[in-house]
């Protein structure tokens, strides 16, 4: 069962065309990967995804509910959440306030608020670093905190925008570890990310999007030995 | 819990022991003070706290800057003492019906100006608070414009026949002062310690991220305002009937609506005792300016010859020099204490503690 469809969606800023008439579906449980070259347009279609902005044209529907012009608080609550390309750690807060921002979410009380905080941070593996103020995790820690948080929110539909950017390999392997872990749980994820060699590991399918426009879609075997997509990453004639 | 230790939200029990010894001694200090001019400076501390707690409920937890909490502190003022003073309704009802008024106006405004962010927040904050100066100096049948309203007399407060108090010295309003201050500091602790107080965090440290995990940004602004507009007006009603006196150039001025904002970024903001630290150093200063108590204790000390240049300057222009005072002040606290006296100290302990293990 589908529990995402972007129908022909395409988002103008002004002439230009972030994303033109991008439109593919996801199976509930399945990874899927978007990749596209630099400026292809996988932030706005986040963006719009989550209610960032309003899509310009076109339909996005997910788990049954038309998402056109709903705020991300809204979107969030429908069950479908987010982490960010650059990280945005609560910075004065501790980890696990952090956590409980993304948990009370689903609950008034801060007690159970920090139970379910508490089982999101060992999730990720940040154990340790419980008290600690989020401003002072590194970065690899902060984009599990990243991750923790929006579990917390309980999401149907989890969106990573780049949650490998600017990790070692070491940290890498960890996180393709906690997104697989993750769909393991049953969470359908949507995942941008730059390391070819993981994003052909963890998906499931794969969408290509080239200067806003969907270039191929397919499962990573497809992928690799489609003309087009080599010729977008490498330059073609 | 071990004693002297930071517990989970950072509150730490030594602060909450000091404070029920202090509040004690408040509650018995009329009995032993005589001089009315201290229990004036302390009635100007609670009603600096009141306010300041309220901003910081805004300000210093939601991180919404506002320039403008005269506005108010003014509508406050202003209500209560219309009512009482035009229509006859007593103050313990005027009070509240001045909260209901600022905040159902503070509601419109913020459903409007919240839509801004940063600095420009801080200008349109501004710009509704000079609104609101110049309205309440046009209104003269309702304000009596620039001439102020002078309050004739309170009516005494009575439960059934037995009368409370008749408000003739400044000690009911020491003691209505006290409570208020209480309830706004015990308020920040509940809020602080809630699922609200979470999301005001959140919307401080990151709005874009606070919208993603599910926050209504307006909604929980506009919240924020209202809390800290109730604690903001209840300081007006009681700042107009302890001075017996309301004009939009002191309870509407841009004068004021800052030294709320300093009183909490000096004492240290986003925190429960932040305002009242604030308001503990910057109210007996800036007293002390305008009596031209420190320009007599530098020329007494010796330090300044009354008759050269420097000494005359000070005596005769030092009082009016309080808003510049204020300014060195700030641009002080800001270099060298970023987080307030309170951050600061916070500091140094915690460096201590460090380095003792």
């Amino acid at each position: 069962m589908a529990i995402l469809e972007i129908k022909h969606v395409s988002k103008f800023f002004g002439g230009l065309a972030a994303n033109s008439d991008v439109s593919f579906e996801m199976v509930s449980g399945m990874i899927m990967g978007l990749i596209g070259p630099n400026g292809a347009g996988k932030t706005t279609l986040f963006n719009c995804i989550t209610g960032y902005y309003p899509p310009s044209r076109g339909e996005i529907i997910f788990d049954g509910h038309r998402m056109n012009g709903l705020h991300p608080d809204a979107v969030c609550k429908l069950g479908m959440a987010r982490t960010w390309q650059k990280v945005r750690p609560l910075a004065k807060m501790s980890v696990v306030d952090n956590v409980m921002v993304g948990a009370l979410c689903r609950t008034n009380s801060l007690k159970k608020a920090r139970e379910m905080a508490m089982e999101k941070i060992h999730v990720v593996g940040l154990g340790n670093r419980v008290k600690f103020l989020a401003g002072s995790l590194p970065i690899g820690e902060r984009k599990k905190l990243e991750v923790a948080r929006v579990l917390a929110t309980q999401p149907k539909l989890l969106l990573l925008d780049e949650v490998m950017g600017g990790l070692n390999p070491a940290e890498s392997e960890e996180i393709i570890q906690l997104i697989l872990d993750i769909k393991n749980i049953g969470i359908t994820q949507m995942v941008i990310e730059h390391d070819m060699k993981a994003i052909m590991r963890i998906s499931d399918r794969i969408v290509v999007l080239n200067s806003g426009e969907k270039l191929a879609e397919g499962n990573p075997q497809e992928i690799v030995s489609n003309k087009a997509v080599v010729d977008a990453y490498l330059g073609g004639e | 819990m071990r004693p002297f230790m930071h517990n989970m939200r950072g509150t730490s029990t030594l602060p909450v022991l000091l404070a029920v010894v202090a509040v004690a001694a408040l509650f018995l200090l009329p009995n032993f003070v005589e001089s009315t001019y201290a229990l004036h400076i302390m009635i100007l501390i609670f009603i600096s706290i009141i306010m300041g707690s309220g901003w910081n409920i805004l300000g210093g937890y939601t991180g919404q800057y506002s320039v403008g909490h005269a506005a108010y502190f003014g509508v406050g003022g202003y209500t209560t003492i219309i009512l009482m003073q035009y229509r006859h309704i007593a103050p313990w009802y005027g009070v509240w019906a001045g909260i209901l008024v600022a905040v159902a106006i503070a509601l419109i405004i913020g459903t409007i100006c919240f839509r801004l962010r940063g600095p420009y927040f801080v200008l349109a904050s501004i710009a509704v608070a000079e609104i609101f100066r110049v309205t309440a100096l046009n209104l003269k049948k309702l304000t009596n414009g620039a001439e102020g309203i002078l309050i004739t007399d309170i009516p005494p407060f009575k439960i059934g026949d037995v009368v409370i108090t008749d408000f003739m010295s400044k000690v009911p309003f020491y003691y209505i002062g006290l409570v208020t201050l209480i309830i706004a500091i015990f308020a920040t602790w509940m809020l602080q310690n809630s699922k609200l107080g979470y999301y005001f965090q959140a919307i401080r440290e990151d709005q874009d991220a606070a919208h993603s995990l599910g926050i209504n940004l307006t909604i929980y602004k506009n919240v924020a305002l209202a809390c800290s507009v109730v604690f903001t007006s209840l300081a007006g009603s009681l700042y107009g009937l302890y001075v017996g006196f309301i004009d939009p150039s002191t309870v509407l001025a841009l004068d004021l609506s800052v030294q709320i904002v300093m009183t909490c970024i000096i004492g240290g903001i986003g925190t429960i005792f932040g305002p009242v630290i604030g308001a503990v150093v910057l109210v007996p200063f800036s007293e002390a300016l305008r009596s031209n108590m420190i320009a007599q204790a530098i020329i007494d000390s010796g330090l300044v010859s009354e008759n050269s240049g420097f000494g005359f300057f000070l005596k005769e222009q030092l009082s009016h020099a309080h808003v510049l005072i204020y300014g060195i002040l700030l641009v002080v606290v800001i270099l060298y204490m970023p987080d307030g006296i309170l951050g600061f100290v916070r500091k140094l302990t915690s460096k201590r503690r460090k380095e003792a293990i």
